[in-house]
């Protein structure tokens, strides 16, 4: 599972300090958020899916497995507002259900903008490991180191907690329950993973949180860096990179507009 | 009073009391280590051990809040504190990340940080070419050394043992002892442990605890282990020679006696056949057998390192690993389900299985329920659950407790209640995965009378374990397991013995040996 997320080259991307990163990323949220053009929604999802393709250093199948869910988020997102958002040319009319040329435009620029969003959410993920991320935070960021290391613990406990799962999972259907029918069934059945899980982890968190304190960690005070998390020349190469992609989407969107349509807002 | 200057920790009239409790655990309690001294502290399971060794090394109440009281404490300000459990020590993914972790709280400049990892590391015998090394990749043992690095790192005077060795294997446990010797050094040092047979050396002085967290003596090894012989074996300690006294004793003889099998009714047919057998994991063969059978009355240990295939073997036997093969059960040929699940069931119906973790496989809220849970899926009527509860509460010495949250047992106390739950229904086989890890000598023992009293009602046993002792003494027969292959399985002394009264024993000596 972790070898899973170990990228096959690195590049300006991956040397970027994660703080510049995330604030670069916080920026184009922002953009994608405010952005009611239909067409550069749409050239900024292309721009990233190609960046994201060619610097996240993962081979190109594991890409399109990550990125192949995001088909649902787009499915997802954008039906509710087709179906049933506001519009007055309607083309077609069904009970409660009604698409009009206006809720059409507005549903896939709401799946384009959700698609986006994880295509810069994958692009900083794939790119940054968690270590070098609140290491970062800790010195760039002033992050109290109690929580940084809080973190960091509780990630290297998730692969303990799938494997007791899949142990749970074994013990249920060995001891054969399967009684459990009717409407509470996926109560019972939560709680029959969920106790033991729960059970283990809290206790798990507690030792590990006596075993840090013990080595000295008090969580705040002065302490010196094993990776020291400084700003380099990648960070410029980023951030050119990364305005270099909205720029192309913007000038892609007036120059070759698919959808011709400049706010997709209802008045 | 404790005045004198090379006194390292010590309290003098601890009362301490866990929230909730009736009693208290230590009443009016004194202690104190000196300078240089290696002290152990002995006693049985739940007399407060781990406790005192809190309070000595500023954990309770600092760390973890308990209403206590006492007239005076020294808690020595270089002190180093390794925990039973090598997988909740860490928090970092990678052994260099770990031990920088310790430099880094210690203000250590990072040019000074790799050497001083090197030189920890090497102090516990581990050397790597690289430091950047997955955790996760490293064996228990070495995660436990490890472990014992990072305490290092900070030089500490006091070093506090809670139980360092209780979850390795015999490997892991001499290599974590061989380390802790080799540090001692000019160490003061405050153990608790309930295998003693690799400390003797190491320790000057021991304190045996009674059950009520009271003293009892105080005194070198060798003396105090003569002196409380008796006491070290009602408290369930691992002192040298246990497992001879235990078999020497009426109820261990008991154990062993072959005069008492009944082998009137057993049948001859195998229960488990296998051949040209493999279990997979993600399309890799984890475990291959060549040939084996189990027939009932068999008491079968699986023996082998660490990761070679032994659980494996289990779960696949249970179905719940792909596999391919002869695998008969009962005569039945289990390849011939076609899902997992299907398979699953139709082994549970014959084999009782007991998880390492008992707590994994506790499914109900209450002590009674949990044995009765496998009685009610199968649609028992209310009496005759009842009495049938009654009656395991009985065999397995859980009566008074029914009420009771399976959780709120003692360790013992919920190995023999997954027993319990898992063979309610009558069943052929029982496998068991390491029952006797990390428990004391005297509930090893009640696991091993319970096992071999259902071994001499038919049902045949097979168990993965690291305890060496059983091979010698209880088991019929041993599987050794290596690289993934089941290597040999032979008959043990005892096998052998009682080989000479059954035929189908007769008939595996000439094709096994």
């Amino acid at each position: 599972m972790n070898d899973f997320l170990i990228p096959q080259h690195v590049n300006s991307f991956h040397r970027a300090n994660p703080v510049a990163k995330l604030l670069c990323m916080i920026l184009l949220f922002m953009l994608t958020l405010f952005t009611h053009r239909l067409d550069f929604v749409f050239y900024q999802m292309a721009c990233f899916l190609l960046l994201l393709l060619l610097f996240s250093g993962h081979r190109f199948w594991k890409i399109s497995l990550i990125i192949l869910p995001f088909l649902l988020v787009f499915i997802a997102s954008s039906s509710t507002m087709i179906l049933f958002g506001k519009g007055d040319t309607v083309w077609w009319k069904w009970g409660l259900i009604q698409i009009s040329q206006e809720s059409f435009y507005r549903g896939i620029h709401i799946g384009f903008k959700s698609v986006t969003f994880a295509m810069e959410g994958l692009l900083f993920v794939l790119t940054t490991p968690s270590v070098a991320l609140f290491y970062a935070l800790m010195q760039k960021a002033k992050l109290p180191p109690k929580y940084a290391y809080s973190f960091m613990a509780s990630i290297r406990l998730l692969p303990m907690v799938w494997e007791e799962l899949l142990i749970r999972r074994n013990a249920l259907r060995i001891r054969g329950v399967r009684s459990l029918r009717g409407g509470m069934k996926w109560l019972g059945i939560l709680k029959l993973y969920m106790v033991p899980l729960l059970a283990q982890g809290i206790r798990r968190a507690h030792r590990v949180a006596v075993a840090m304190e013990t080595k000295a960690f008090d969580g705040q005070g002065e302490r010196s860096y094993y990776y020291p998390s400084e700003y380099s020349k990648s960070d410029i190469w980023v951030i050119l990179l990364l305005s270099a992609a909205v720029a192309a989407a913007l000038l892609m969107s007036i120059l070759l507009p698919p959808f011709g349509i400049t706010d997709v807002r209802y008045r | 009073m404790m005045t004198e200057l090379d006194i390292m920790a010590g309290v003098q009239e601890l009362r301490l009391k866990f929230p909730g409790e009736e009693s208290f655990v230590f009443k009016d309690l004194s202690f104190s280590v000196r300078r240089g001294e290696k002290v152990l502290l002995l006693g049985p399971s739940g007399c407060g051990k781990s406790t005192l060794l809190q309070v000595l090394s500023g954990i309770m109440p600092e760390l973890v809040e308990v209403p206590m009281k006492c007239k005076e404490r020294i808690v020595p300000k270089s002190r180093g504190v390794l925990f039973q459990d090598p997988d909740t020590q860490f928090c970092m993914p990678y052994v260099d990340e770990e031990l920088a972790f310790v430099l880094e709280n210690l203000c250590v400049p990072r040019e000074e940080m790799e050497p001083r990892m090197r030189q920890a590391l090497e102090q516990v015998g581990l050397s790597f070419n690289q430091l950047h090394i997955p955790i996760q990749s490293l064996s228990q043992g070495m995660k436990q050394r490890l472990a014992l690095a990072s305490v290092l790192l900070a030089d500490p005077e006091v070093l506090f043992l809670d139980e360092p060795s209780a979850l390795l294997d015999p490997e892991g446990r001499k290599q974590i002892w061989e380390a802790i010797h080799s540090i001692a050094d000019q160490r003061t040092m405050v153990i608790v442990e309930h295998r003693i047979e690799e400390m003797l050396g190491l320790v000057d002085s021991v304190v045996l605890f009674g059950p009520e967290g009271q003293v009892l003596g105080q005194a070198s090894p060798g003396r105090l282990f003569s002196a409380y012989r008796e006491e070290l074996g009602r408290f369930g300690i691992w002192y040298p020679g246990v497992w001879e006294v235990f078999f020497k004793s009426h109820s261990g003889q008991l154990l062993l006696d072959n005069q008492m099998e009944d082998i009137s009714g057993l049948s001859l047919e195998p229960l488990i056949e296998l051949q040209q057998f493999r279990g997979f994991r993600q399309r890799t063969t984890v475990i291959e057998v060549e040939q084996a059978e189990v027939y009932p009355g068999d008491f079968i240990v699986i023996t082998g390192p660490n990761g070679a295939g032994k659980s494996s073997l289990l779960l696949s036997l249970m179905g719940l690993l792909p596999a391919e093969g002869v695998y008969r059960l009962r005569g039945k040929d289990m390849h011939a389900a076609k899902s997992g699940k299907r398979r699953t069931e139709q082994a549970a119906q014959q084999i009782g299985f007991v998880f390492q973790n008992p707590e994994m496989q506790f499914v109900a809220d209450q002590v009674s329920e949990e044995i009765a849970f496998s009685l009610y899926e199968e649609g028992y009527a209310r009496e005759d659950i009842s009495s049938l509860v009654r009656q395991s509460l009985r065999q397995f010495g859980l009566e008074g407790l029914e009420h009771r949250h399976p959780y709120q047992l003692s360790l013992g106390q919920k190995r023999r209640l997954s027993v319990a739950g898992s063979i309610v229904l009558d069943k052929a086989l029982l496998l068991l995965d390491e029952p006797t890890f990390g428990q004391d000598a005297v509930n090893t023992f009640a696991i091993l009378s319970l096992c071999e009293e259902l071994r001499r009602r038919g049902m045949a046993i097979v168990m993965v374990t690291h305890e060496e002792k059983l091979s010698d003494t209880i088991a019929t027969l041993e599987w050794k397991v290596a690289d993934g292959r089941l290597v040999s399985t032979k008959l043990t002394k005892r096998g052998q013995e009682m080989a000479f009264k059954r035929r189908v024993g007769n008939r595996r000596v000439a094709g096994h040996e």
